[in-house]
């Protein structure tokens, strides 16, 4: 996922990604795979009005995102999605860091290697 | 139904006035081109991204159906499970489809109301119907469009455009009313009556979520689920809002105490 936004004012991936997006991904980091009805029971803790609705909504936006991927398990409950991270928490933040880098690097290139020689020092 | 077979047969009789004998060729052709369609598709069972559910593998499900089944009087329906993450249902001859998406957004009764509905267009002799009232749409249009062309005379081209629009529009009545219908027979078909409510309305919030976005309650949600570019835009509903579906669910539970507890 490439993100096109920083929201300069928000913490943490709030700042690329929409809140609840954000932790839902969150959630998915640590359990890398998950159908939506656990990210719900989850996410119903910490928001009791939440929908199914919008938690499949939410997880198939991520899929579109390229951040998570969906795929159809047959098990004992049944055929049902099965939601999994497409990459680490690590590796999506690199991937923020270099994609502003780069932004900045082409818009700004001076100051941006003024700051970054004043950083290392 | 009985209105939209009058008006077909009065489109192929202009046809054969206006144009004699080509008019009663064409219109031969075209009936042994819709029955050749009709046969083929008849035929033929579904492909692509369907799985034919067992019973094994969801026993709450099928049991489910086949008990409604016993209960409407119908032999258990084939039920295919579709690959598609947005909540939708539908029928065909005496096969009921559901999305992987219900499973998300749906509790189990609430996924056995939807089946009932569509149990309901089985009952209803829908999903034998609509394929019909499709096909004469199709004649319809190519027969407005070959009259059109042909004559090249304003009043038949106006006749058979006003005949094809009264069709449009009869057409779309008659579906709302199926749908209806189909609600009413999952009522009776359903042990939790209210479960087909209770679908209706989360499936309605899933669609105002997807379509309303931007005024949402949550301004941070913006799917951009592609069901916009998937479906053509209606120039006539065929189908009733959940709204209005809703609606006609609490009138049928509650009849008229529902109208008179509010005047009191």
């Amino acid at each position: 996922m490439e993100p096109h936004e920083f929201k300069l004012t928000e913490e943490g991936i709030k700042a690329v990604l929409p809140p609840l997006e954000a932790e839902i991904m969150e959630h998915m980091w640590r359990l890398k795979v998950a159908t939506a009805g656990q990210v719900y029971e989850y996410m119903k803790e910490k928001h009791p009005d939440i929908r199914r609705s919008t938690i499949s909504i939410l997880m198939n936006r991520l899929c579109e995102r390229g951040l998570l991927k969906r795929s159809v398990e047959k098990g004992r409950g049944g055929m049902r999605y099965v939601y999994s991270i497409t990459s680490t928490r690590e590796e999506f933040e690199e991937k923020v860091v270099q994609s502003i880098l780069d932004a900045l690097m082409t818009n700004f290139k001076e100051a941006t290697y003024a700051y970054l020689s004043k950083i290392k020092k | 139904m009985t209105m939209l077979f009058i008006i077909a047969s009065l489109e192929a009789l202009l046809a054969v006035i206006a144009l004699a004998e080509l008019g009663l060729e064409i219109s031969l052709a075209a009936f042994g081109a819709i029955l050749l369609l009709y046969l083929w598709v008849s035929t033929h069972d579904v492909k692509g991204r369907y799985t034919h559910l067992q019973r094994s593998e969801v026993p709450w499900l099928y049991d489910g159906i086949a008990e409604m089944a016993r209960k409407a009087g119908l032999a258990m329906p084939k039920i295919y499970i579709l690959d598609d993450y947005i909540p939708t249902a539908y029928s065909f001859k005496d096969t009921i489809v559901l999305s992987l998406g219900l499973f998300e957004v749906l509790d189990r009764e609430e996924i056995l109301a939807v089946a009932a509905h569509e149990l309901g267009h089985i009952k209803n002799g829908d999903t034998k119907m609509f394929p019909l009232i499709a096909y004469g749409r199709y004649l319809m249009m190519v027969f407005t469009a070959v009259l059109i062309i042909l004559t090249r005379d304003t009043a038949v081209s106006l006749a058979s455009l006003t005949l094809l629009g009264l069709y449009e529009v009869v057409r779309a009545n008659f579906h709302k009313e199926r749908e209806f219908a189909a609600d009413e027979t999952a009522l009776r078909l359903l042990e939790t009556p209210m479960s087909l409510k209770r679908a209706l309305e989360e499936l309605k919030y899933y669609e105002d979520l997807r379509v309303g976005v931007k005024s949402s309650t949550l301004p941070s949600i913006e799917p951009t689920i592609d069901r916009n570019k998937r479906q053509k835009v209606q120039i006539i509903e065929t189908h009733p809002s959940y709204d209005e579906r809703i609606f006609r669910i609490l009138v049928e539970m509650h009849g008229n105490n529902m109208f008179n507890n509010r005047v009191q």
